[in-house]
């Protein structure tokens, strides 16, 4: 009988894994949100379980009971969490273990102990990995953070061991603001994740992020297919990867694929995985942490390796072995993602919502599109800004740079305005062509007069006169001075000749 | 056809867009042919429109424009993604409002005969529009037809002279309100 695989998640991802769903000849299954009702997943699934998550405080990719209730109704298999929502959720993993489902991703334990940075830390120290000075495991209180940065040495970064995407973060720059920070940082763990812990390490004033991908099976065997570098980013989310990284030399990528596989089968690793690393203006790195799920930057590997991730990802789960081997991953070429997602890059990043009038992808041979909307899609504020990824490939890195550019020049998007025009700007600007650019360029040097351009500019103006001229001669003409023809200008002549 | 709009200027085809960083582009849109923007005519290819939406081909590049919003004059325009604010004013708003702020754009340029002669010929008429360089008048002198051609961007204000008038070395011609930016 065919497996049926739940995937427990939206938009792009959602059908990028029926994609792989239906070259196993499995059938895939989704859910239909009240928040998002005409999504463009749902044409590509087999099966739609309606969610009626209507009234519900949380739409239904956040709530495990609900889904595990739906997917037993409905004979699931598998269930594939994707990224984000409940992907790092180990009660979710150990939920729909309890209930006889197989959960596509590593065991709820790794998943739990890869979640507490603290206790990363301690396997990377057991397996050797190199670490940013820094506490071994949580902070007492607010003195023994100030003591342990005297000693390191400002700036230091607090971090809360339960923290992500930034908050219960800070960095102090000075002794004199420690406390203070420690506290609040504290306080806004305790009530983002219900824990209060903080760990304290030094702060890399110019990092670049890099991370490696692994793939294990449960017979024990784990390789890495190369490194991501993913040092662009904003509000501490990334917004364009790239694979390989121009910062990691075939030696060093040797070293930190052996340091990554090493760590994975210490700690008994299954599914795909990825080890974060950042790497100090001097080229030393040091591990940061692990991601237990598919990440949304993984087709950039996909298309420098030719391995498919998420076919692995549900082969593993059921079992089969891991035929790949270390000498069979060769990378080949270079491969850059953009994330296309609904936010004003003119305007801090803020999200959009509304309406996708007209979307248009470019469709040369090198470009890979996953893409979660279409023309006639509605953004809404209940989910993430990003709609779609652009995934160019090209020989080297200079022409993959050159062929997203052309690439993104063909991307078309009315309604809202989005990243794109950000990413041109980035892949024209001489710290990412020469691939010194780190997590601090948006900060550092981006603005948002990179976004304009002088051609553009001239074509806005001739544009919003166009527009302003149609009005205006239309309204004139009813005036005895003037002898104009109605509305006979350039714009309409030339219409006529098509 | 390229040139044929010179010498039929018409003055409500005349705009010119202001950028909220005060950049300024003098765009003439004629009845035929192609747009001049800033005296320069271009080479852009209308390719599509459709409501609120126009599609340039310029340079072999396309242009998606969209518009925004729109406020009495004010329009913000969002080109291959990326927004422009204008406020667009025709020849006269644009004047009157240099006028009424006093601003030192707008000024009188007067064109007076270099020579002695006599006016052969006058190629607009007061209201025109008139680019830097372009011949305004043939004034003859010593046996040789001189054009002269105005020293600005404008509207022609005032002709002092007419076809057949002889006139002394300084005498006024032709009284330009420039529109340089």
């Amino acid at each position: 009988m065919k497996k049926r695989i739940l995937i427990a998640n939206r938009s792009e991802i959602a059908i990028r894994i029926i994609r792989s769903v239906h070259k196993l000849g499995m059938i895939a299954v989704v859910f239909k949100s009240d928040r998002e009702p005409d999504a463009l997943y749902l044409n590509d699934a087999d099966e739609v379980i309606p969610a009626k998550d209507n009234h519900n405080d949380k739409a239904i990719f956040l709530d495990p009971e609900n889904i595990v209730k739906l997917a037993v109704e409905n004979k699931i298999d598998l269930i594939h969490p994707g990224y984000g929502f409940l992907s790092e959720n180990p009660d979710f993993a150990q939920l729909c273990e309890d209930n006889g489902i197989n959960f596509i991703g590593p065991s709820p334990q790794l998943i739990r102990d890869m979640g507490l940075k603290t206790v990363a830390k301690s396997m990377a120290i057991k397996c050797g990995l190199p670490l940013v000075p820094g506490s071994d495991g949580a902070i007492a209180d607010a003195q023994a953070a100030k003591a342990y940065a005297d000693k390191i040495g400002y700036p230091v970064i607090l971090k809360a061991s339960a923290g992500g995407g930034g908050r219960g973060m800070r960095i102090v720059e000075k002794p004199e603001t420690i406390e203070r920070n420690f506290k609040s940082a504290s306080d806004e763990a305790m009530a983002a994740f219900g824990n209060g812990d903080m760990f304290i390490e030094k702060y890399l004033q110019n990092p670049k992020h890099l991370e490696f991908q692994i793939m294990g099976d449960k017979h024990g065997n784990v390789i890495h297919l190369g490194e991501r570098e993913c040092s662009l980013q904003r509000k501490h989310q990334k917004i364009m990867e790239e694979a390989p990284s121009a910062s990691v030399t075939p030696a060093m990528r040797k070293e930190m694929g052996e340091m990554a596989v090493r760590f994975a089968k210490t700690i008994g690793y299954y599914s795909a995985g990825t080890i974060e690393f950042i790497m100090d203006e001097d080229g030393s790195y040091f591990f940061m942490e692990m991601n237990t799920r598919i990440q949304v930057e993984h087709p950039v590997t996909e298309m420098i390796t030719g391995v498919d991730l998420v076919d692995w990802q549900i082969r593993v789960a059921l079992g089969e072995v891991l035929t790949l081997k270390q000498e069979d991953i060769v990378i080949r070429g270079w491969a850059i993602e953009v994330r296309v997602n609904a936010e004003d890059t003119q305007n801090r990043f803020c999200p959009q919502t509304g309406f996708i009038d007209l979307i248009q992808f470019p469709t040369n041979e090198n470009v890979r599109i996953e893409t979660g909307v279409r023309s006639g899609s509605v953004i809404t504020p209940y989910f993430d800004s990003m709609v779609s990824k652009i995934i160019v490939t090209g020989s080297d890195r200079k022409t993959c740079i050159a062929n997203t550019l052309a690439a993104l020049d063909n991307f078309i998007l009315d309604g809202l305005k989005t990243t794109v025009p950000f990413c041109k700007a980035v892949l024209q600007h001489p710290a990412f062509i020469d691939a010194t650019y780190t997590t601090r360029w948006v900060d550092q040097v981006f603005n948002t007069d990179m976004l304009e351009n002088e051609d553009e500019e001239l074509i806005g103006a001739l544009a919003a006169t166009i527009m302003y001229a149609q009005e205006y001669l239309q309204l004139s003409s009813d005036l005895p001075t003037y002898k104009n023809d109605r509305l006979n200008v350039w714009v309409l002549n030339k219409r006529l000749n098509y | 056809m390229g040139t044929s709009y010179i010498y039929n200027r018409d003055a409500s085809r005349l705009f010119i867009a202001v950028r909220d960083n005060e950049k300024r582009f003098k765009l003439f849109i004629p009845k035929e042919s192609l747009p001049a923007v800033n005296g320069v005519e271009l080479d852009i290819d209308f390719v599509e429109q459709e409501d609120f939406h126009y599609i340039f081909e310029w340079k072999g590049k396309r242009f998606h424009c969209e518009l925004v919003s729109r406020d009495q004059n004010k329009a913000v325009v969002k080109v291959n993604g990326v927004e422009y604010k204008f406020s667009i004013e025709s020849i006269f708003s644009y004047i009157r409002r240099g006028l009424i702020n006093n601003s030192s754009a707008i000024t009188d340029n007067n064109i007076s005969a270099p020579m002695p002669g006599k006016i052969i010929d006058i190629f607009y008429a007061e209201g025109d529009i008139v680019n830097v360089g372009e011949p305004i008048l043939t004034l003859e002198a010593m046996k040789m037809q001189n054009e002269i051609s105005a020293n600005c961007n404008g509207v022609i204000r005032k002709l002092k002279v007419q076809t057949g008038q002889s006139v002394m070395k300084d005498e006024l011609l032709v009284e330009i309100q420039s529109i340089d930016v």
